[in-house]
């Protein structure tokens, strides 16, 4: 391979929907944070929970539009995140070599991954389960808390509150190493490539497996 | 895509599911997203229920009383006899009936 | 509570509903409950009770997911007190829609009819049972016979009997104090349409405290301490109104052994929460209870008065009762299914006749509850003059006392009666 090869990890559809996705995800953790806690005087929490409720009607949108438009990478998606092998449990032995990498700037030996390796599979699994659940709990509670019984809009109350710290706390390992993963990031964010050693490195299943070259 | 375009060599293969998996697992998604749907739909059609048990639960109680008549009420009958006389008599208008206060003025 | 308040005579215990700040999510659907619109705060903001608009009827409290509306009257531990005190005679007063709820805090399904259960085990507790129903059936003797006079008057110029005046029509009922006083804080023109008959509660406790006292308890008026025990919370506001001291008043005219502070009719009431927790406080366990009889005279009750706690109940109490009053022949169907159910507004027309004046007449009647929903439209016709009713029942809560503010708190229920609308709150 020449230096400059590069493969298309994140075509164009998925960044649009990740830059609505994180737009409003974080909006949301920021005011549903503040909410919870009440930190703000009453005007300004009625405001908030306005932006909250914007910030949720954007994020229900976007997913919405991803499910119906890009169904098969829904689907594709969900494979690769609930597949499991015992390459997984090895990685989580060694936490995928990043605490060594970071902190003590040794290199272990990984086990191969595929496209996501099994921390991001699991946050993966958190993101598609818990993000459903937000998404329909924060509807209901939004605008149907006087007709469901008050029993269920409670559990349904609850739903939101667990599922929201479980992807907040997720959400700043996502984006630690994220930026960790600078090309990734530049991936994401910018023009969606990745250079072929690096997707080798990291993900060498993937670039086994699942990829075609281009001409 | 052109497959001249300089920036990147490699895309990944548009299906590395078979059609029966992806049927299958998008079959699943669907169904799991259904759930909690039809949960929240049954838990909306049955929020009354308590208000109806326990309406039926006091007709019952009506259904099955010996007297269904406020006015053949015995005990009723004899505290008018012993001591109120009648209804609306003076005892009745002093002890059982009453008056109301106007609050709206202290409102505007 | 210390706050200025602007709708409450002294003595009146303002404010018997409150919101916890703290669990407090500001999620809005107390407000879309609640038939005054006292309940203030932003969308996403702590909300509060604004205690002069408030009707203290409780539905916030039932319907809020987080629990965060609460009463601020506990009297448990009075009643409590007074129950070990042997110089005292404790009469509990059981409202109908108590005996259709009380099994839930012990285990029983929604619903259970445990009439029984609850006289045994509040003996044991010991209370002296004065069934309100029996003071129901009282109330319809005489709410009904005030209709037909106030009937007979419009229709056929009778006067009354001792030269008093006669309200106009329609008659509406009293026996719901939360709706009285919305009558009392929103139109105050209709005041004279109310009944001027007492709720049951307040009849019982009038009754209890002068003829229970002398020939039924045998024991001096200042001794019997009654105890509401309602499936209502406006009815611990109901009984602190001053003017419900008629007892006291009635024992000194009389010429009786009178404290010289007066005392009231009604000394305390307990929610049937609160009897709950009053009966696990006492380790009684209702459910596990042999049926038992109420045991005096004022446990002595008719089917008309139990159905007083659904919506459509006093009022096919009232028409089985004046039916037969005005006719002087049997009713050939007892049940009338017209006003039973759960629809917003429900309407009859009977047409019966007047033995005394040999006329035809067809009395319409309405039925309101959940009076958030379905008050205005009826309360505009009768103030424009164009209603079509001579006697209207009002409940506030939706479905009548047996889903009132006072009654254990169904998790798997929810107040809300009409179509399932989304409702997207904002401000
Ligand atoms: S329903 Fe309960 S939590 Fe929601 S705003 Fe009302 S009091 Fe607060
Ligand atoms: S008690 Fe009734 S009137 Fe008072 S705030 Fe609650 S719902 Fe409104
Ligand atoms: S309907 Fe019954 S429970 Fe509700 S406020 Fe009126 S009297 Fe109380």
């Amino acid at each position: 391979m020449t230096e400059s090869s590069f493969i298309l990890k994140h075509p164009l559809r998925v960044r649009v929907f990740h830059y609505l996705l994180a737009a409003s995800f974080l909006t949301l953790a920021v005011t549903g944070i503040m909410l919870y806690f009440k930190l703000l005087a009453e005007p300004a929490m009625n405001t908030a929970m306005q932006v909250h409720v914007v910030a949720g009607v954007v994020l229900t949108m976007d997913a919405l539009a991803f499910f119906f438009l890009a169904f098969d990478r829904v689907v594709l998606f969900t494979k690769r995140t609930f597949t499991f092998s015992g390459n997984d449990i090895k990685w989580f032995a060694v936490l995928g070599g990043y605490p060594q990498k970071i902190l003590l700037h040794k290199k272990v030996d990984v086990p191969p991954m595929g496209k996501y390796n099994a921390g991001q599979k699991l946050f993966g699994i958190c993101v598609l389960v818990g993000g459903t659940l937000l998404i329909l709990s924060g509807w209901v509670l939004w605008a149907l808390p006087h007709a469901v019984p008050h029993g269920a809009a409670s559990m349904i109350g609850s739903i939101h509150l667990y599922a929201s710290w479980v992807l907040i706390l997720f959400l700043f390992v996502h984006l630690f190493l994220g930026i960790y993963m600078w090309d990734d990031f530049k991936a994401m964010f910018v023009d969606g490539r990745i250079p072929y050693e690096d997707a080798a490195e990291k993900a060498p299943l993937w670039v086994k497996n699942d990829l075609r070259r281009l001409g | 895509m052109s497959k001249n375009d300089p920036s990147h060599e490699f895309i990944e293969n548009p299906f590395s599911l078979s059609r029966r998996e992806f049927i299958a697992i998008g079959g699943v998604i669907i169904a799991l997203l259904a759930l909690p749907a039809i949960w929240i739909r049954s838990a909306l059609i049955n929020r009354n229920h308590h208000i109806q048990a326990r309406t039926k639960g006091l007709y019952q109680d009506d259904a099955t009383a010996k007297i269904r008549l406020s006015h053949e009420n015995q005990a009723v009958m004899k505290l008018y006899k012993d001591f109120a006389g009648k209804p609306l008599s003076p005892v009745s208008e002093e002890l059982l009936h009453t008056k109301y206060v106007n609050r709206m003025k202290a409102l505007s | 509570m210390n706050q200025e308040t602007k709708t409450y005579r002294k003595g009146e215990i303002p404010g018997i509903i409150a919101i916890n700040a703290r669990e407090c999510k500001g999620c809005d659907a107390c407000k879309r409950f609640c038939p005054t619109g006292a309940i203030t705060g932003m969308f996403g903001t702590t909300h509060r009770v604004d205690v002069d608009r408030c009707i203290s009827c409780g539905q916030c409290l039932i319907n809020c997911p987080f629990g965060a509306p609460y009463e601020t009257v506990d009297p448990v531990d009075e009643v409590a007190a007074k129950l070990a005190d042997k110089h005292v005679t404790v009469v509990g007063i059981i409202a109908p829609a108590v005996r259709v709820a009380i099994g839930e805090p012990f285990g029983m399904p929604a619903g259970s009819l445990v009439t029984g259960k609850m006289y045994s085990a509040m003996k044991k507790a010991g209370f002296v049972i004065l069934d309100n129903n029996f003071a129901a059936d009282l109330t319809i003797m005489e709410e009904g016979t005030e209709f037909i006079q106030r009937a007979r008057h419009a229709l056929f110029g009778e006067k009354a009997e001792h030269g008093g005046g006669i309200g106009p029509l329609p008659q509406f009922t009293s026996c719901c104090p939360a709706w009285v006083r919305f009558v009392e804080t929103n139109y105050p023109a209709l005041i004279p349409n109310l009944s001027s008959a007492k709720s049951p509660q307040q009849m019982a406790g009038a009754v209890a405290k002068t003829y229970g006292a002398a020939q039924v308890f045998n024991v001096a008026p200042e001794s019997v301490y009654t105890v509401g025990i309602m499936p209502c919370t406006a009815k611990k506001f109901e009984a602190s109104r001053p003017e419900f001291q008629s007892a006291w008043h009635f024992t000194k005219e009389k010429g009786g052994s009178a404290p010289s502070a007066p005392y009231p009719d009604i000394d305390a009431v307990l929610t049937t929460r609160d009897l709950a927790r009053l009966l696990k406080k006492m380790k009684i366990n209702l459910a596990a209870e042999n049926d038992a009889e109420g045991g005096t005279l004022f446990a002595e009750y008719t089917g008309a008065g139990t159905i007083f706690g659904n919506t459509g109940g006093v009022m096919e109490a009232a028409l089985r009762t004046a039916w037969v009053v005005l006719t002087g022949t049997p009713l050939s169907k007892i049940e009338f299914t017209a006003v039973r159910g759960l629809k917003g507004v429900k309407s009859a027309a009977v047409t019966l006749r007047d033995r005394k004046y040999g006329k035809e007449v067809t009395v319409k009647v309405a039925v309101v509850h959940d009076i958030r929903a379905n008050i205005r439209p009826i309360v505009e016709e009768v103030m424009a003059g164009r209603s079509p009713y001579h006697f209207i029942e009002v409940m506030n809560c939706p479905g009548g006392c047996i889903n009132g503010g006072g009654q254990p708190v169904c998790d798997t229920g929810s107040s809300w009666i009409g179509r399932v609308l989304p409702s997207f709150a904002w401000s």
